[in-house]
């Protein structure tokens, strides 16, 4: 049967619910604007699954496993939920480091870009988010990341998390359908969950409406939503998608930035906790190299596990003694993002350079090095047919076996696919997030973000999608 | 999944699961493999037709036995061949999660 068609009016369209549509959604509608937030996931109670279970993986990820390609092809992740991905990250929360918002100002000529004004946003998400440190003690996993740098004299600090904790000490990530969406709601806008988004309706330089489907209570509806301004949100790779959908090209889903990472599994003598994500950060290696812990349920460890050797059954009996750990860089190479019509999916390619080839290798080696150092006796590198590892004199064995072919990667920090700034050369987007040739079009997430942070993203997205929707703001 | 798929998937689900266990399994391989991007699950059916083509052709004899799969999968787990080991390595990581997290040997 058909689909009936809806025609619906909004004053601004904001397109995606993670960490940059929700900001931008719950600033829009406290000042009174009339909001429509359009969510291609569905809208799931935030306990009503297990985090890092198999459940949230179907029930909230855009796809279970997705690469973007190249030699070596790196697996990414991406909520598909209201709060996007603010409802499967691990919750770790950083500032933008200010050297880097410099050094990104003058590199593209951003105006009104600097540290103060991000820091003054940032300092007021963090009040409303709660963003505190764990008010007791780490868990095991964290602490031996501490103990290990410790032991070899290297930095490490524990990074806040976007968590509310009550007298008992339990904590409760706040994800934005937690938070700024229901503030967004509560001031009036409307969230449209199940809502795909199949392009922007584009006439003389504007966007006058998106045409989307929407599925509600068994029933596909056609909708076309008509709009007097839109903010595409979807992230580094759904934006310019939607943008190559809707026919908008120019500088947008270029220079695709990632954090690669390369991961072991750690086998210590004792148990290890396996139902958060560590906090410990070794940052002695930063900006370019960090050091941290991922989540280590039991299928993840399999899989971990089953990446370096196919004689895991002794370490896979023991999985409660073993936990996950990684190195992640900021990756000189770069990546394209290219929505094809007639996919669902964008096409997705990185290409790593040699050097951060080497950083990775690097990279394995330091991670190693500190884990040894924290009391691990096995470790099991993401990479496959990799040397299992029992002593400090094993871990040159890895400089020869992180490669192109061999490497197992993965990220789930994507950035810079519509970079902002003035120079029309380099960017896709204004210096606060207008897409060049559009006077009612902006994007406001992690695809303006110019470079690859260094640090987990979130904070950086909301800072700068909260100033961006203050410009507009002021503007109209 | 296409015929070659579930075949290499029983070929690696642990033979200590029960009937309804490996079914569970794969079902999960199974909307896995659905729910990747397109392009990706093309590469992976083109693949799975390519390295299905010889035991579809013993099954069209008479000559096909599953038991002869194993030791073959194995093999391609370490072969220098890149597409080849990633083939194997995507659908075991699949059922090595799924195993663990969805069959009761996640409790044992």
């Amino acid at each position: 049967m058909k689909p009936t068609t809806v025609t619906l009016d909004a004053d601004v369209v904001v397109i995606g619910s993670g960490a940059g549509g929700a900001v931008t959604a719950a600033k829009l509608a406290a000042a009174g604007r009339d909001v429509t937030v359009l969510e291609e996931g569905p809208w799931i109670d935030a306990d009503a699954v297990e985090p890092f279970s198999l459940e949230e993986m179907a029930a909230k990820y855009r796809h279970r496993p997705a690469a973007a390609l190249g030699t070596p092809s790196i697996a990414y992740a991406e909520g598909r939920c209201v709060g996007g991905s603010t409802e499967i990250n691990s919750g770790l929360y950083h500032r933008l480091p200010g050297h880097l918002v410099e050094s990104w100002r003058d590199e593209y000529s951003i105006d009104e870009f600097d540290p103060d004004t991000l820091d003054a946003y940032a300092h007021r998400i963090e009040e409303d988010l709660a963003v505190s440190r764990l008010p007791g003690a780490p868990p095991p996993s964290s602490a031996l990341l501490e103990r290990g740098a410790t032991k070899l004299g290297w930095r490490s600090v524990e990074y806040s998390r976007v968590f509310r904790y009550d007298t008992a000490g339990r904590g409760v990530k706040q994800t934005m359908s937690r938070t700024l969406l229901p503030q967004a709601v509560d001031a009036g806008a409307t969230v449209l969950p199940d809502c795909r988004v199949h392009r922007l309706l584009r006439r003389n330089g504007r966007v006058v409406g998106v045409r989307c489907q929407r599925t509600a209570d068994g029933r596909v509806e056609d909708l076309m939503i008509r709009a007097n301004h839109v903010f595409v949100c979807g992230g580094a790779v759904q934006t310019p998608a939607i943008l190559h959908r809707s026919g908008i090209r120019g500088r947008v889903g270029t220079g695709l930035k990632v954090h690669p990472m390369i991961k072991i599994a750690a086998r210590f003598p004792h148990p290890v906790d396996h139902g958060g994500v560590p906090m410990q950060v070794v940052t002695e290696f930063g900006p370019n190299l960090s050091i941290g812990g991922s989540a280590s349920r039991r299928g993840q460890v399999a899989m971990a596990l089953a990446e370096a050797s196919d004689n895991i059954e002794d370490a896979l009996a023991d999985w409660e003694r073993v936990s996950i750990y990684y190195a992640a860089i900021r990756a000189e190479g770069s990546g394209r993002v290219i929505g094809v019509p007639g996919l669902r999916a964008p096409i997705v390619t990185y290409r790593l350079t040699e050097g951060d080839m080497s950083r990775l290798a690097r990279g394995l080696v330091h991670l190693g090095e500190v884990l040894l150092a924290s009391g691990a006796t096995e470790l099991y590198p993401s990479v496959a047919d990799g040397p299992v590892v029992r002593r400090q004199d094993g871990l040159g064995a890895w400089w020869d076996a992180v490669t192109r072919s061999r490497a197992s990667l993965m990220t789930v920090h994507l950035t810079s696919s519509v970079r902002m700034g003035e120079d029309r050369a380099r960017t896709g987007a204004d210096s606060f997030g207008r897409v060049w040739g559009y006077e009612n079009l902006r994007v406001n997430d992690a695809s303006l973000v110019p470079d690859a942070p260094g640090v987990n993203p979130q904070g950086t997205i909301m800072a700068i999608a909260a100033r961006n929707t203050d410009q507009f703001l002021a503007d109209t | 999944m296409l015929w070659f798929e579930r075949e290499v998937v029983a070929t690696l689900v642990s033979p200590t699961l029960d009937d309804r266990q490996r079914s569970d399994v794969e079902t999960y391989v199974d909307e896995s493999l659905r729910s990747m991007p397109e392009h990706l699950r093309a590469g992976v059916a083109a693949e799975s037709l390519l390295f299905g083509s010889l035991p579809r052709l013993q099954g069209l004899l008479g000559r096909y036995d599953r038991r002869s799969l194993g030791p073959r999968v194995a093999r391609w787990r370490a072969s220098r061949f890149d597409v080849v080991r990633q083939y194997v390595r995507l659908l075991h990581s699949l059922v090595l999660f799924a195993e663990h997290e969805l069959t009761p040997r996640a409790a044992r």
